[in-house]
């Protein structure tokens, strides 16, 4: 990005190396998901499920959409718009949390 | 045409560079921004979905869990993979215009394009299965059997359901077996808003209508999640077709590739929504499967 546009940032044998962990995180996500995790904790299952397509998630940004060499403002945009994906989890979760108050609770 | 040296000379620019910039750089920045501004709002787009989901999943977790079961999971983990290829294919497709290889170019781009349509392919075998087992949620939607067969009353409870014959003269959506709600309950992991949606006030068993429709909200979400994001795909190939022919025309060089590399930027946006899709669709209650 930007003025050296005739720079490779990443070469074909990088871009396979990429391609091959997101082949190994699906093949992982698939296998942990039939083991029972919940003497860890309940949901460890999901839990791990999300870290492994977090994981997936993070290489195809950073490397196949080139995030990790673009400007300032694009790794803003990216970070922030999980912000606000977060801030609407965050405030809806809140309201269905605290509604059964008084109902199933005193 | 950058004309602020008044030189009167002839001033070189370069072919792809549009007049109201003044270099590459600044051009594939304002494209580049522009384009994750949009994918921004995308992200907000499916994540009001996933909010949904995230809302009933955690209200009726064993519903959902129930619902999931009900995917092949080895369709959609095919699917994943075929979208990781394509992502692939797309990336080099950005590598291959940026080192001036046209023919190479039309090559990944055909590839994306035959996995693509792979994915909408194994899509439409899982839309048809859901349509021939009765679990489209909405009456009139699903495969609908011959009138006049009644199906007969279950006298088993709805957690020893065992039968399986498909009867289903209006197309309603069927979802029998609550056999993972007995077991949550039994487990005594059942939440207390579980307990309102499933039981039945009267006889405070689990009811196989109400178990029923808590996995209707699972399939509606299913649905439309899966649906907005095929139409993605769709757009997708739409845009590929369209890079195809320009790529055959020889449109790209080192110099201006902004259309392959922000086409990619989408094709990868479509290849992330299902990365998340796919493990909280389809893989969810899968270690309940024992």
């Amino acid at each position: 990005m930007g003025l050296d546009h005739d720079e490779q940032h990443i070469k074909i044998p990088g871009y396979l190396l990429v391609f091959a962990v997101l082949v190994v995180g699906t093949i992982l996500t698939y296998f942990a998901a039939q083991i029972d995790l919940d003497w860890i904790f309940p949901g460890a299952n999901t839990l791990l499920a999300l870290v492994i397509a977090f994981t997936k998630m993070t290489c195809v940004m950073l490397f196949f959409m080139h995030v990790y060499w673009s400007p300032k403002m694009i790794w803003l945009s990216a970070v922030a718009s999980f912000f606000w994906l977060g801030i609407m989890f965050a405030y809806t979760m809140q309201d269905y949390f605290t509604r059964t108050i008084g109902v199933f609770t005193p | 045409m950058a004309s602020h040296e008044d030189t009167g000379h002839f001033h070189y620019h370069e072919p792809g560079l549009q007049h109201q910039f003044e270099d590459m750089g600044q051009q594939e920045e304002s494209v580049s921004i522009g384009m994750w501004m949009f994918l921004v709002q995308e992200i907000m787009f499916f994540g009001g979905l996933f909010s949904a989901y995230l809302v009933f999943r955690w209200k009726f977790p064993m519903a959902f869990a129930a619902g999931s079961n009900h995917l092949d999971a080895f369709w959609g983990g095919l699917n994943t993979l075929v979208l990781i290829v394509s992502s692939l294919t797309m990336a080099l497709t950005v590598f291959f215009a940026q080192k001036n290889r046209r023919n190479m170019q039309v090559i990944m781009i055909l590839l994306t394009m035959v996995f693509g349509a792979t994915f909408l392919a194994v899509k439409v075998i899982e839309y048809t299965d859901k349509y021939n087992h009765g679990l489209v949620p909405v009456t009139g939607w699903n495969k609908k059997t011959p009138p006049g067969v009644e199906e007969h009353k279950p006298t088993a409870p709805c957690w020893e359901h065992t039968e399986h014959v498909y009867v289903n003269p209006k197309g309603e959506f069927q979802f029998k077996d609550c056999s993972l709600a007995k077991m949550a309950e039994e487990e005594g992991i059942l939440t207390e808003s579980e307990k309102v949606g499933y039981y039945n006030p009267s006889t405070g068993q689990i009811d196989a209508d109400k178990f029923r429709d808590k996995v209707r909200i699972f399939y509606y979400l299913y649905f439309v999640m899966t649906g907005l994001h095929a139409l993605h795909m769709i757009v997708g190939l739409g845009l590929m077709s369209w890079l195809l022919f320009a790529a055959w025309r020889g449109d790209f060089s080192f110099q201006y590739y902004a259309p392959v590399e922000m086409s990619g930027l989408y094709w990868h946006f479509v290849d992330i929504v299902w990365i998340f899709l796919f493990p909280l669709l389809y893989l969810l209650g899968r270690h309940f499967m024992h």
